[in-house]
């Protein structure tokens, strides 16, 4: 990879190309991730692009993304492969009559006709080119599975009894995200490399708003901003993360408003508070002072 | 790359790592190479491919800044100038900050003298035990026992099982394993006579118990530990500390076949401690070289403390917060809890309260019985 991207003025550059601000730590983590073959691990509060960030490199890369969804009983059959079984009985009844030698049957029958290939196993599968496996809130699985993980990115390989062993022919790019709800073991982290991705400050969040929804108006987009930072400031249970303002300016404009008063902020808040708790705190605190104290600042 | 500029990126390693970055040699030696490739980088762009290589949690990516301006300000960095920096923080050897004191811890002699026995000797039949219940530790026969040990059995029972999510195979009821019952099948010329079914997996409770031995808990000392002796006799998934300004691991002694045996050996071994309490100190100790291996989200840690603390409520809270965000379960006992004008207003416990999940009473034996209720299974 150290070919295509000789400096992380290129990464930034091409990131920012297909709509994802990378400040210049998290372009140099990416850089480091393509040059020293290392995975990524990625944390921070929820809905500040940690999983865009793979889906980003992926399409820098131009490249597959593979995408494993961590959640506590999280097992090895849906994460690396389970047979067709209902398939594979279906198989075995067809070739009752015929005059095949138990071998071939058996072969056919654990043949990759008959193999689902769960995200682990297809990223080691690539054949072109190195796809990016993105393992997403590796904190919900369990301590088994992380330990699995470990030993898949030392080894790239893994083992299927009837069929061998599988090497991968193009290493995966690997980016772990956490919302640090527990603590990761120690070994996996000391594989990874590592980014911490925090609420960005409101030059940055603006940035982030107008690439993505290049239509914006001007003003709006920084009234949206500012009154999504007041919000933040709130200390509320799920403050509002870059997703959320990204989906308020998104409603704004459908709803063909061309400012953030009092009457469309309340009609939109449920696109920024998702717990009834904030909801309470925030009307108790009065939407127009809000308002009015963000637009001030 | 330039001699120099090797050495003191291996001796900035060396310092982040003493200043309780956790990087190894080979995160050194990537920076070494990293540092290569990016040698006409600025020294932004420098520092940030050194923290994304040398931190692995939100804490340490925080303390790195200051560890790098610390570092790099310094013209010439070499340890002995460092030292004098104020940006050092932790170097010191805990060992260094412990004033030796002379006091003798008591708690385990307490065992050989029957006391306030004149008290107790009137208690018989079925009122006896719900009174012995109830009877504080403090002025307990030792001859009484035999319910302390039906009531951390019960408790063991109690926090043995947990049902996890994933599911493993398994005789009867739940879905079918299909895996299994294709293998099965195999031996029925492929005919289907055996189901194999899974449902969810049972796992055992890890259990790690934190004893405060300092002077303040002396009358208690000596029952808790019999529990941690009884719960650590029936099983291996408990892991038993002693603490007073050091903390030491026990699980093994307390598994020596007679109590008496094994108290007499913990005897020895702390006489000679000092009888303060240094509770932030020995969770850090323990957060150094235990936490990786004992703590997990299955995890519940019980400490038995009264919170009176010589260090730093600081200490003690930050070192909690770490346990805390590992495993399942805080629990802290206190025996003065037992006492009506007792309030947790001690510096340590009130700094320690947010990343505690169940503050109780261990004064008593029903007291202990009373946690039964948090040790179910679940998370």
């Amino acid at each position: 990879m150290a070919r295509q991207f000789r400096d992380i003025e290129d990464v930034i550059e091409r990131l920012g190309r297909l709509g994802y601000v990378a400040d210049r730590a998290l372009a140099t983590a990416i850089y480091l991730l393509l040059n020293l073959g290392k995975p990524l691990l990625i944390e921070g509060p929820a809905g500040v692009g940690k999983t865009e960030a793979a889906k980003a490199l992926a399409a820098m890369l131009e490249t597959e993304l593979i995408r494993l969804q961590c959640y506590e009983g999280l097992d090895l059959n849906s994460a690396v492969y389970e047979w067709n079984y209902q398939k594979q009985l279906l198989a075995i009844k067809i070739q009752e009559g015929s005059d095949k030698t138990v071998e071939e049957k058996e072969n056919y029958v654990f043949g990759s006709n008959f193999l689902l290939k769960r995200p682990l196993l297809q990223s080691i599968l690539s054949e072109e080119r190195a796809p990016v496996l993105l393992v997403d809130e590796i904190d919900r699985a369990d301590e088994a599975f992380e330990a699995f993980l470990l030993e898949l990115l030392a080894e790239f390989q893994i083992t299927i009894p009837e069929l061998g062993t599988i090497q991968a022919k193009r290493v995966p790019h690997v980016i772990l995200t956490s919302n640090s709800s527990r603590e990761l073991s120690d070994a996996l982290k000391r594989r990874c490399l590592y980014h911490w991705i925090d609420y960005p400050d409101l030059a940055k969040e603006l940035e982030i708003v107008r690439v993505r929804l290049p239509e914006i108006d001007g003003d709006l987009s920084s009234e949206v901003v500012r009154f999504v930072h007041t919000i933040r400031d709130l200390n509320l249970s799920k403050p509002p993360g870059v997703s959320e303002t990204i989906d308020l300016s998104r409603s704004l404009i459908l709803l063909e408003k061309t400012k953030l008063d009092q009457e469309a902020a309340e009609e939109t808040l449920g696109c920024i508070l998702k717990s009834a708790d904030d909801l309470t705190k925030v009307r108790s605190e009065g939407l127009s002072r809000l308002l009015s104290r963000s637009g001030g600042s | 790359m330039s001699r120099p500029r090797t050495k003191s990126i291996v001796e900035f390693c060396r310092f982040a790592r003493a200043n309780g970055v956790s990087a190894g040699t080979k995160e050194t030696i990537d920076c070494l190479q990293v540092a290569e490739a990016i040698a006409d980088a600025d020294r932004d762009t420098f520092r940030f491919a050194l923290r994304a290589i040398l931190t692995s949690s939100a804490d340490e990516w925080v303390l790195f800044d200051d560890l790098f301006t610390a570092f790099w300000a310094n013209p010439d960095p070499t340890s002995e100038s460092l030292s004098k920096n104020p940006a050092r923080r932790r170097l010191a050897p805990p060992s260094l900050r412990h004033e030796s004191g002379s006091r003798m811890v008591t708690a385990f002699g307490n065992g050989s003298e029957p006391e306030g026995e004149g008290e107790q000797k009137r208690f018989s039949g079925a009122s006896a035990v719900e009174r012995l219940r109830k009877v504080d530790f403090s002025q307990m026969p030792q001859t009484d026992l035999a319910e302390l040990e039906r009531i951390a059995l019960r408790l063991l029972r109690r926090m043995s099982y947990r049902v996890a999510r994933r599911l493993r195979a398994r005789k009867r009821r739940g879905s079918i394993d299909l895996r299994r019952t294709i293998r099965r099948s195999i031996c029925r010329g492929g005919e289907f006579l055996d189901l194999c079914y899974k449902g969810p997996k049972k796992e055992r409770a890890k259990v790690v118990i934190l004893l405060d031995v300092s002077d303040s808990m002396n009358p208690y000392s000596f029952f808790l530990l019999k529990l941690a002796y009884v719960l650590g006799k029936y099983s291996r998934e408990v892991k038993s500390f002693i603490f007073s300004t050091i903390l030491v691991e026990v699980s093994n002694l307390l598994r020596t076949p007679r109590m008496s045996d094994a108290l007499r050996t913990l005897a020895q071994m702390t006489a000679g401690w000092s009888g303060g309490t240094r509770i932030g100190e020995s969770l850090r100790d323990f957060n150094a070289h235990h936490a990786a291996a004992l703590l997990s989200r299955h995890t519940v840690v019980i400490v038995l403390s009264d919170g009176w603390d010589t260090g730093a409520p600081e200490e003690l809270a930050a070192e909690l917060k770490k346990i805390r965000r590992r495993v399942a379960k805080v629990i802290w006992l206190n025996p003065l809890l037992g006492l009506e004008e007792y309030r947790p207003v001690t510096r340590g416990i009130s700094a320690a309260l947010p990343f505690i999940d169940v503050f109780a009473p261990a004064h008593n034996l029903q007291s202990l019985l009373a946690l039964e209720e948090h040790l179910r299974p679940g998370r």
